[in-house]
């Protein structure tokens, strides 16, 4: 059962490579009809340094951690809820890129649930810096644990 | 694909007011997608892929990951607004979207902020299942 005190505790920093394929891979599986995620013409016609990155890309970022959240956390798969998702975007992220991920979590509510159990609410924040430091992308998660 | 689709006719942000609308549709979504949106976007939750793992949860069957119809509905606001004009997307998701399911998209410029810099257009999205239903409620803002 997770508690208060995880608020602030860092969960990971893995760096990642933004790959062509990769972009257009995640494009198509979110069936994005924009032709800029798979042509670079398309993309530097539209200022983009290389093909970019749809907006939820960052997510992808799941497949190069070691760390899974859901163990770090102590939550039950059964009963976990992604409750919200935010991203602020500083600048196009594109082919090429290098990012670095930094994830923490940035917040835990606890409320009673309907069913008399404790419901929990962990918001966890991962900021996206490419190579030269500068953040790209800010996302936001809220995770939800159903009361038992 | 079901028509209107997910090809909108990009703004020109300069003449957007509020109010201006756009609609889209997909689906009906099939546990392929799911399976495909789970190997690109690294959600290996099995309670959107494996039936048995999903009815030990309580649930039916398996069902959509958010981000997958979520990510459908930021790339389709992305190709509406411009993806280098995006500067903030917020996706919360408020029911369940199952295999099966037909949804509507529907965009929304609710405020302009007149700024020394430029315009900024805030817009409110919601994701509809076929009966009705709201899976997703969201806000993109851009610039």
């Amino acid at each position: 059962m997770p508690h208060e005190e995880l608020k602030g505790r860092v969960l990971d920093t893995v760096t990642f490579p933004v790959e062509a394929g990769k972009i257009r891979e995640f494009a198509r599986a979110t069936l994005a009809t924009s032709p800029i995620h798979e042509d670079p013409q398309s993309a530097a016609e539209r200022g983009f340094a290389a093909v970019p990155a749809p907006p939820t890309f960052a997510v992808s970022v799941a497949h190069h951690r070691t760390v899974d959240e859901a163990s770090a956390l102590g939550l039950d798969l059964r009963r976990v809820l992604h409750g919200e998702a935010a991203w602020e975007f500083f600048k196009p992220v594109v082919a090429g890129d290098v990012l670095t991920a930094h994830r923490e979590v940035a917040d835990v509510i606890q409320r009673e649930g309907g069913r008399g159990g404790r419901m929990t609410m962990i918001i966890i924040r991962t900021d996206f810096t490419t190579a030269d430091g500068a953040l790209a992308i800010r996302q936001s998660d809220t995770i939800i644990e159903r009361a038992a | 694909m079901s028509a209107p689709d997910l090809a909108p006719a990009p703004a020109d942000l300069t003449a957007l007011t509020v109010g201006d609308e756009i609609h889209g549709q997909f689906g009906p979504i099939t546990r392929t997608q799911l399976v495909r949106y789970a190997g690109a976007g690294g959600d290996f939750n099995p309670i959107h892929h494996d039936e048995e793992f999903a009815k030990s949860a309580g649930m039916p069957g398996v069902f959509s990951m958010g981000l997958f119809h979520g990510g459908v509905a930021g790339g389709w606001l992305a190709a509406w607004l411009g993806l280098e004009h995006v500067t903030a997307l917020k996706l919360r998701f408020t029911g369940q979207v199952w295999p099966g399911d037909v949804l509507s998209l529907h965009a929304r410029v609710d405020d302009i902020e007149e700024h020394a810099d430029g315009r900024l257009i805030i817009c409110s999205l919601l994701v509809e299942r076929q009966n009705g239903d709201v899976a997703l409620k969201g806000e993109v803002r851009a610039r």
